[in-house]
């Protein structure tokens, strides 16, 4: 019955895994012949830092939290918040460093909130972050008068937040190496600790993983707060980059994370949230977009073309999945 | 096939997993009663504030005018409702559909584009229908014949969606005239328009057919233990189709009432969706086994509806509006979940 610890798997088994990663080289190596921008190696690098590593830093948040059995909708609500909270301070004077701390408190209340909430309250992940979007969504409308963007003024001391969206460190820029520490962070947690493994216990069954003495409701609290880190870091490095706020822009890091995280699970063995997957999955969506513009496709289409493709890519991968499961 | 069969028979969250003792079950029955009781209680306590406190609010005009202002919401949010009773409460493995929001603005494109292009009002109406109800085939092909979790394959048929009304209007404000919309928003009843009666006439037929037919019994049966309606001979995957093609037909008719609302389509309708997330499960507060139900999807509908009206009536601004109903999901739920719990996670 159960695949899992069959001693040999089924080829089949091996080709899910592979289905994500097969239809990322496809339609990179089709991209990379229609169009000859797409594959010079500035074209790459624009990808990664300007399609990939902000939503990828709230994906990477997005997987922990769904390895805990959870959700987060509230993502763009931290993000929001801290970029919110930094401009504004910086718009009166404030300094670079103690706006940018505060940005990142601004979002931890954000997943303070979510996880008491969760733990505290008993309140389903999915209605809790749900509930926070709503309230975080009024805040900024009535703090910004409905939605007008602040921008910073133009002889706002720049070059530190020059240096966050656009310095680079050993040739990388910025936005990679906090990407990477991400990366590393989120790894370590989700496989080499102890941590990791209760994350996967609650993730499979709250309830045994409680009667079995793992701190369900610290581990809860800890992933909704990190969570909403990399959420806050997206968020300020967005508004390092567009030198303003925008109220509600960060909604759009949500459906994409969520989507990431999940299209990540198809190349796990036991269809569980891994950074690998995620940030596979991150690099598809940020790749189709960068790539169905180079081909020329108007942003319509690449909105249909996109949602088609992640449907064919769930498609393949779950429909083999079950294929092995009922035989 | 082990985390298939775990997640099936996990307890959902709308289901208090009390149900495996008796006396438990009892108990459980008794605080949904006063939950139940309480929510209408905080509903008829808001509106009594609001018929005293602001001007006019208690006024039938300004009533049926609620009730008009709730109808695509409700209409989407019965058939989120429907989606989620069939496919079980789990909110990632159960039912969901995410794709109501760009079904409805693709749907009322394409009646507007239909009408534009000269077609009748039956003939559009029936391409309306038929996109509706081809959107849901779809969400249930991807549900039911691949297998894909109803979060993600809605989350990718809500793009194709959002896609493809863009390619039709070119993200534009269409406008459209018909007898039809003009009937539709300005022919009345017994002093009720016929917006009003759509709604009215929707939730009288869905809640016999959900909530006092064969059919609906088995579909709330294959909702709560998929597995035993399995082994009752209830075929199952017929049930869940229906459900995602009942939802995109009621997104359609959702479409018409919006198109005639807005004199035809405007970009950004997908942006309802959470208010039909937030609608739909906060129904279980006015449902006896707390679980999604017609009625209570209709009375926090309502709810919802009453109290943006109350706000503007008493000049608030409309920027707390999505602000109170997060609290007050998040109030409706706490207060549920900390009565059903009894000292565990």
């Amino acid at each position: 019955m159960s695949a899992t610890t069959a001693p040999t798997r089924p080829i089949g088994a091996q080709l899910v895994r592979v289905t994500t990663p097969a239809a990322l080289v496809i339609l990179f190596v089709i991209f990379a012949v229609v169009s000859p921008t797409f594959r010079t190696p500035g074209n790459i690098l624009h990808i990664l830092v300007n399609n990939f590593s902000l939503p990828a830093l709230v994906a990477l948040g997005m997987t922990l939290v769904v390895s805990a059995g959870g959700i987060d909708l509230s993502v763009g609500v931290a993000a929001d918040i801290a970029a919110m909270l930094a401009v504004t301070l910086m718009q009166n004077g404030t300094g670079l460093g103690l706006s940018l701390i505060a940005g990142i408190g601004g979002a931890l209340l954000v997943g303070l909130l979510d996880a008491l909430l969760i733990t505290v309250f008993g309140i389903s992940p999915f209605l809790a972050t749900l509930g926070v979007l709503f309230i975080g969504e009024s805040v900024q409308q009535l703090a910004t008068n409905g939605g007008t963007p602040i921008y910073l003024v133009s002889n706002y001391p720049a070059a530190g937040l020059d240096f966050l969206a656009h310095g680079q460190i050993l040739g990388l820029p910025l936005p990679l190496w906090l990407v990477a520490a991400a990366v590393v962070l989120t790894q370590l947690l989700l496989s080499g600790t102890a941590f990791g493994r209760h994350l996967r216990a609650i993730g499979a069954e709250p309830r045994v993983a409680w009667y079995s003495g793992v701190p369900v409701r610290r581990a809860t609290w800890l992933v909704y707060l990190l969570s909403a880190l990399l959420c806050g870091v997206a968020g300020l490095l967005l508004s390092a980059t567009v030198k303003s706020y925008v109220p509600l822009s960060g909604n759009a890091f949500m459906l994409d994370a969520i989507g990431a995280v999940f299209v990540g699970t198809t190349i796990s063995r036991e269809t569980r949230p891994n950074v690998l997957g995620t940030l596979l999955g991150v690099f598809f969506f940020g790749m189709l977009h960068n790539g169905l513009l180079l081909i020329g496709w108007n942003f319509y289409w690449q909105q249909v073309a996109i949602g088609l493709l992640v449907f064919i890519v769930l498609g393949i991968s779950f429909l083999t999945r079950r294929l092995q499961t009922t035989d | 096939m082990s985390s298939n069969l775990i997640a099936e028979q996990a307890p959902a969250f709308l289901d208090s997993s009390a149900d495996l003792e008796d006396r438990e079950t009892r108990r459980a029955r008794h605080r949904s009663q006063i939950i139940r009781l309480g929510s209408i209680a905080a509903l008829v306590a808001v509106f009594a504030y609001f018929g005293v406190a602001a001007p006019g609010f208690a006024n039938l005009g300004n009533l049926a005018n609620i009730v008009e202002q709730s109808t695509v919401l409700a209409l989407l949010a019965f058939s989120m409702s429907i989606v989620v009773l069939g496919g079980g409460g789990d909110v990632i493995r159960g039912g969901i559909d995410l794709s109501l929001g760009a079904n409805l603005g693709l749907c009322a494109a394409a009646f507007t584009v239909a009408s534009n292009a000269g077609f009748s009002d039956p003939v559009a109406v029936a391409i309306t229908l038929a996109v509706g109800a081809a959107v849901g085939l779809v969400n249930a092909f991807a549900v039911v014949a691949l297998g894909v979790l109803p979060l993600l394959a809605t989350l990718a048929v809500m793009n194709i969606c959002g896609g493809a009304e863009l390619v039709l209007t070119q993200n534009t404000v269409i406008s459209a005239n018909s007898p039809l919309l003009s009937y539709i928003t300005g022919a009345s009843w017994l002093g009720l328009s016929m917006t009003d009666w759509i709604l009215v006439g929707a939730a009288i037929l869905l809640i016999a057919l959900v909530h006092g037919t064969r059919w609906g019994l088995r579909l709330q049966a294959v909702g709560g233990q998929r597995q035993a309606a399995r082994a009752a001979g209830l075929r199952v995957s017929a049930y869940l189709t229906g459900t995602y093609v009942a939802a995109g037909l009621l997104a359609a008719l959702a479409a018409i009432v919006q198109a005639a609302r807005l004199s035809g389509s405007s970009p950004g309708s997908g942006d309802i969706l959470l208010s039909v997330v937030l609608t739909s499960l906060m129904s279980v507060v006015f449902s006896r086994r707390l679980l999604p139900s017609i009625g209570g999807t209709l009375l926090s509908v309502l709810f919802i509806g009453g109290l943006i009206n109350g706000f503007q009536l008493l000049n608030v601004s409309s920027y707390w509006v999505n602000g109170v109903q997060g609290v007050l999901i998040l109030f409706v739920v706490a207060v549920r979940s900390l009565s059903l719990r009894r000292g565990s996670v």
